[in-house]
């Protein structure tokens, strides 16, 4: 319908969010919008959330992205799930799978039966050991998984850690291609529409003057137009989620690739590492009101391991969101909307999911305050579901050991996380929805992983007898082990399929 | 705190297809369990015990008890089932078929409803559900067997024939069962859990667990006084009669809904059965008119509880949600019901925090209902008086949240909790004639002549569609056999 006049979409920010949306509208609405983004590279980037979870595919694919293709140009890795260590006790350890546990296909879920096991003092292994995700990425392993759902192979998912000052860069090509416009400059000036309040217009540090319909603020934590502009009030979580620094210092290793980022615990907070094919990113998330900068870099500079690339370098931020995130004619993706840590990898799938709303609302013949509160809407359900679940990390803890670890042990949590725990507590039972990012599994891990061990399990579990029930998982056990092990090794598959062009 | 002990009996309360499938799900799949089944007359109001139409969803029930299609079918008289006719809902349009699976396939990427609605004014396209692989072979009458992935049906049941089966199974697996009338429910003066069941010979009946399957009397669930949600301000009718006698082969696998001036009537056949019956607003028309039909009303009204399970009680069917059979829910919902209360059985001290799962989860799978229910009358064009006082009421929000989405760009919201799929949704709304103002923008990618060519494919596959003979069909709908 090219007789159509096109909607003037002015995205603000040319980091992963920026780029991110300018590319999926050209693709996926080219009749409907003209996509003009401005950027300033005096303005660096966060570039936040190396590592992703498994709905980037999605993304990727509904923008025609070649999966080997965007792996050697981000020098992407894959990534099976996330190690957590030292969070229920130091010495702890157990990974969150992008996958189940058992088979995924029994009348009751498998916790049930290792449960029972437990309650019995039989001494299961730990629960991982039934998981394709968790064991092959103990044994640094990788294939994609199988399509046949009789197969233990297919009983995973798997996603990427990749570097993001990158992947900008390579989705600008692809929306430059599809006809996206760049600007590159400063905003000095946003211009208001004098009655609604609408933004009408970003005045350049050039004088040149860039009008647009509709306002899409990519702009990260200043938040320019959401929060500077049209002061959309932020819902601040930190009594919740204290951690509101981080430092951050990539190194060269040259130790094995995990197909896994790792979370570790640390006294005032957590450090990250994320293995990319060039680098190993490392990063140490804290609480400022309990730990200070100087101490949290020598903290960071101790654990990570390797030769620095760069120096240490300080992010601050709140973790929240603004109210709304659409607000008049500008809509917030990223952390232009809001914020929070790393921990489960959701900054890119926060951004995702803005997008797909967007595109799914996008709006016809002017905005529609409909859309805009259906949009609202569902990026709260998002927010809200993957607050609840970060909380639980911190939460279900025994550690003593350190003051920011006491506060998070012992603070109030939200009503809703606080019967979802109690619900596990009771039978193992997942408090159960649709719709948000975590799926059962996901939460099972975390539990079970963190101590947060069931009094019952679902009574069918009783159904076979002691000796068939630990013959039977000794048996997925040993399986699992084998066909793991059968697997290719991550590092090889990964020089075989998709290896980064050498460094110049 | 130790933990309490498993629950080790259940008694179960009712006198039909309900109590009885409770009672066989419950011992089948929890073998340790002793399930007593106390048979009381069948209350007239039971209506998931007296609607001989199911939804596709009873072929899982089925499965997960272990009973076979030939069990069901063969054994029990009972045929396939594709979809309801439904005549007369918007006076101006031909009657439409509501069918189960797919509308339409997607184009491009683009959801089928969207470029129909696109194009079917200047294409000249035949109506929505003529996309409908199952809808396309109700109509034309021919043998209701399934050929491909998107038809989906459920069964017409005889009723005698299938409470038959029902019970000799339940009493295959080792149910008990008691004819006896229940005189008293007696509470625990500590806990308030029903402590015993006195019956009519003055012995009494004790168990961890009672399932009240009695119909909308609910005689143990009502001893809790649990409050009730009214939805009769949505959902107006509140009488209902029923006739029917003999198998009548003209429906086939299809029945009629046909709205009229007061309400609607329905009529269906299976193979050794008719069924038809009307229901109406005593408000716009009273039983003495009768409105030609023989038979005596039954009086309801539309609701649910508050709390399906209180205590050690649990409310199925129509003991906790009564609402008109109009789309076959009431045995659908005994059945998810039962599979809930099997897969969240709690311990004996039924944690509250336990129930108050379950409870939400029925609770708003029974409010996704009748939403579904109530779109038929917000969307009815019809000019009599009930039909206008009853779309004149504001829908519930839920249900208004997805009409102004739909009424936007043609986008349904996802529901937890939701029985009827999008495509169920759209045969109503578009079958109806509630179209939306704008469509998905996405649709631009698929050019009107792609999308001409991929419509006249559709038409051309089903108009052909191939079928395999009724033979085929048995193994398919049960392909692991027996779990």
């Amino acid at each position: 319908m090219s007789d159509r006049s096109k909607l003037k979409v002015v995205v603000v920010g040319g980091g992963t969010a920026g780029w991110m949306t300018a590319a999926a509208l050209v693709k996926l609405l080219p009749d409907r919008c003209d996509v003009h983004l401005v950027e300033s590279e005096a303005i660096g980037i966060v570039g936040v959330g190396e590592a992703t979870l498994p709905h980037i595919r999605a993304f990727n694919e509904r923008l025609g992205i070649d999966e080997a293709e965007f792996m050697a140009a981000t020098r992407a890795t894959f990534k099976l799930g996330i190690e957590f260590r030292d969070w229920g006790r130091v010495g702890d350890g157990y990974i969150h799978p992008f996958g189940t546990f058992g088979r995924g296909n029994s009348e009751v879920e498998f916790h049930h039966y290792w449960t029972r096991l437990e309650r019995e003092g039989a001494a299961a292994a730990p629960i991982g050991e039934f998981s394709m995700a968790v064991t092959m990425a103990y044994l640094n392993r990788f294939a994609r998984p199988d399509p046949n759902p009789e197969k233990l192979e297919s009983t995973f998912s798997y996603a990427y850690q990749f570097d993001a000052t990158l992947f900008a860069p390579f989705l600008r090509q692809l929306a430059e291609q599809m006809g996206a416009r760049r600007t590159e400059g400063r905003i000095v000036d946003v211009e208001l529409d004098g009655e609604g309040g609408d933004i009408r217009a970003l005045n350049l540090e050039s004088g040149e003057r860039i009008d647009g319909e509709l306002f899409i603020d990519c702009s990260g934590f200043f938040s320019l137009l959401l929060g500077k502009t049209l002061e959309e009030p932020f819902e601040d979580w930190s009594q919740w989620l204290p951690c509101d620094r981080a430092v951050a210092m990539p190194c060269r290793t040259r130790t094995a690739l995990t197909p896994y980022t790792s979370a570790i615990a640390m006294p005032a907070g957590w450090r990250w590492r994320i293995p990319l094919q060039h680098r190993t990113g490392n990063g140490y998330v804290y609480s400022s009101s309990f730990t200070s900068d100087d101490e949290a870099r020598e903290a960071l500079i101790g654990a990570a391991e390797g030769d620095p690339i760069a120096e240490p370098r300080v992010l601050k931020f709140q973790a929240g969101r603004r109210r709304r995130s659409w607000v008049r004619n500008c809509v917030g993706v990223g952390l232009a909307s809001g914020f929070l840590e790393p921990l489960e990898s959701t900054s890119i799938y926060l951004i995702q999911a803005a997008i797909t709303a967007l595109v799914e609302l996008f709006p016809i013949d002017g905005i529609s305050p409909l859309d805009r509160d259906e949009f609202n809407r569902l990026i709260d359900l998002e927010y809200d579901r993957i607050r609840d679940f970060l909380i639980l990390h911190y939460h279900a803890t025994e550690r003593s050991d350190s003051p920011f670890w006491d506060h998070v042990r012992t603070m109030q949590v939200p009503d809703s996380l606080h019967e979802k725990m109690a619900l596990f507590r009771s039978r193992g039972r997942v408090a159960k929805y649709r719709e948000g990012v975590f799926l059962d599994a996901s939460w099972i891990a975390v539990y079970i992983g963190q101590r947060v061990t069931p009094d019952g399990y679902d009574m069918r579990a009783d159904l076979p007898s002691a000796n068939v029930l630990r013959d039977a998982m000794s048996a997925l056990q040993s399986e699992v082990r084998a066909r793991a092990s059968a697997l290719p090794d991550h590092r090889d598959y990964i020089e075989r399929y998709c290896p980064m062009a050498e460094a110049a | 705190m130790r933990p309490a002990g498993p629950i080790a009996s259940v008694i179960v309360a009712g006198g039909g297809i309900t109590a009885w499938s409770a009672a066989a799900a419950l011992k089948r799949r929890i073998p340790s369990l002793q399930v007593a089944l106390i048979v009381i007359p069948l209350s007239a109001g039971a209506l998931a015990d007296r609607m001989i139409s199911t939804l596709p969803s009873i072929h899982g029930f089925h499965q997960d008890i272990g009973l076979t299609a030939a069990d069901t079918i063969g054994g029990a008289a009972s045929d396939l089932r594709l979809g309801t006719l439904f005549e007369g809902w918007a006076d101006e349009l031909a009657p439409y078929v509501h069918a189960y699976g797919a509308y339409g396939t997607p184009v491009g990427g683009v959801s089928f409803h969207q470029l129909w609605l696109r194009d079917h004014q200047r294409a000249s396209l035949p109506p929505f559900d003529y996309f409908s692989p199952a809808a396309e072979l109700a109509r034309s009458g021919r043998p209701p067997t399934a050929g491909s992935d998107s038809v989906e049906f459920g069964l017409q049941l005889t009723l005698d024939r299938y409470g038959e089966l029902m019970r000799a199974y339940a009493l295959h697996l080792g149910v008990t069962e008691h004819r006896m009338g229940i005189q008293d429910v007696e509470l625990r003066t500590d806990d308030g859990f029903i402590d015993k069941l006195t019956l009519d010979d003055g012995t009494s009946q004790r168990a961890d667990l009672y399932v009240d399957c009695t119909g909308p009397e609910a005689i143990l669930h009502s001893r809790f006084q649990t409050p009730l949600f009214d939805w009769s301000k949505w959902l107006p009718c509140d009488r209902l009669i029923m006739t029917g006698s003999e198998a009548d082969p003209a429906f086939g696998s299809m029945d009629r809904v046909t709205a009229f001036d007061n309400g609607w009537r329905w009529a269906a056949s299976s193979p050794q059965q008719s069924s038809s019956g009307t229901v109406y607003s005593s408000a716009h028309a009273s039983d003495s008119e009768a409105l030609g039909e023989a038979g005596e009303p039954i009086a309801f009204r539309q609701g649910r509880l508050e709390d399906f399970w209180v205590r050690n009680c649990v409310a199925l069917g129509d003991a906790a949600v009564m609402i008109e059979p109009l789309e076959w829910t009431n045995l659908h919902l005994v059945h998810s019901q039962i599979d809930r209360m099997v897969s969240m059985m709690p311990a004996r001290d039924c944690a509250p925090i336990e129930l108050a799962e379950f409870n939400r989860q029925c609770a708003a799978e029974a409010d996704r209902v009748r939403d579904f229910v109530c779109l038929h009358y917000v969307c009815a064009r019809k000019p009599e008086r009930f039909w206008k006082d009853a779309a004149a009421v504001a829908p519930p929000d839920s249900l208004a949240h997805c009409l102004s989405l739909f009424a936007e760009r043609g986008r349904l919201p996802y529901h937890e909790e939701e029985t009827f799929s999008r495509d169920s949704w759209l045969a109503v709304l578009l079958g109806q004639g509630f179209e939306p103002r704008r469509i998905d923008p996405m649709a631009d990618l698929v050019p009107p002549a792609d999308a001409q060519l991929a419509f006249a494919t559709m038409r051309r596959s089903l108009e052909s569609f191939a079928l395999p003979s009724a033979a085929h069909v048995l193994p398919e709908l049960n392909p692991r056999g027996v779990r």
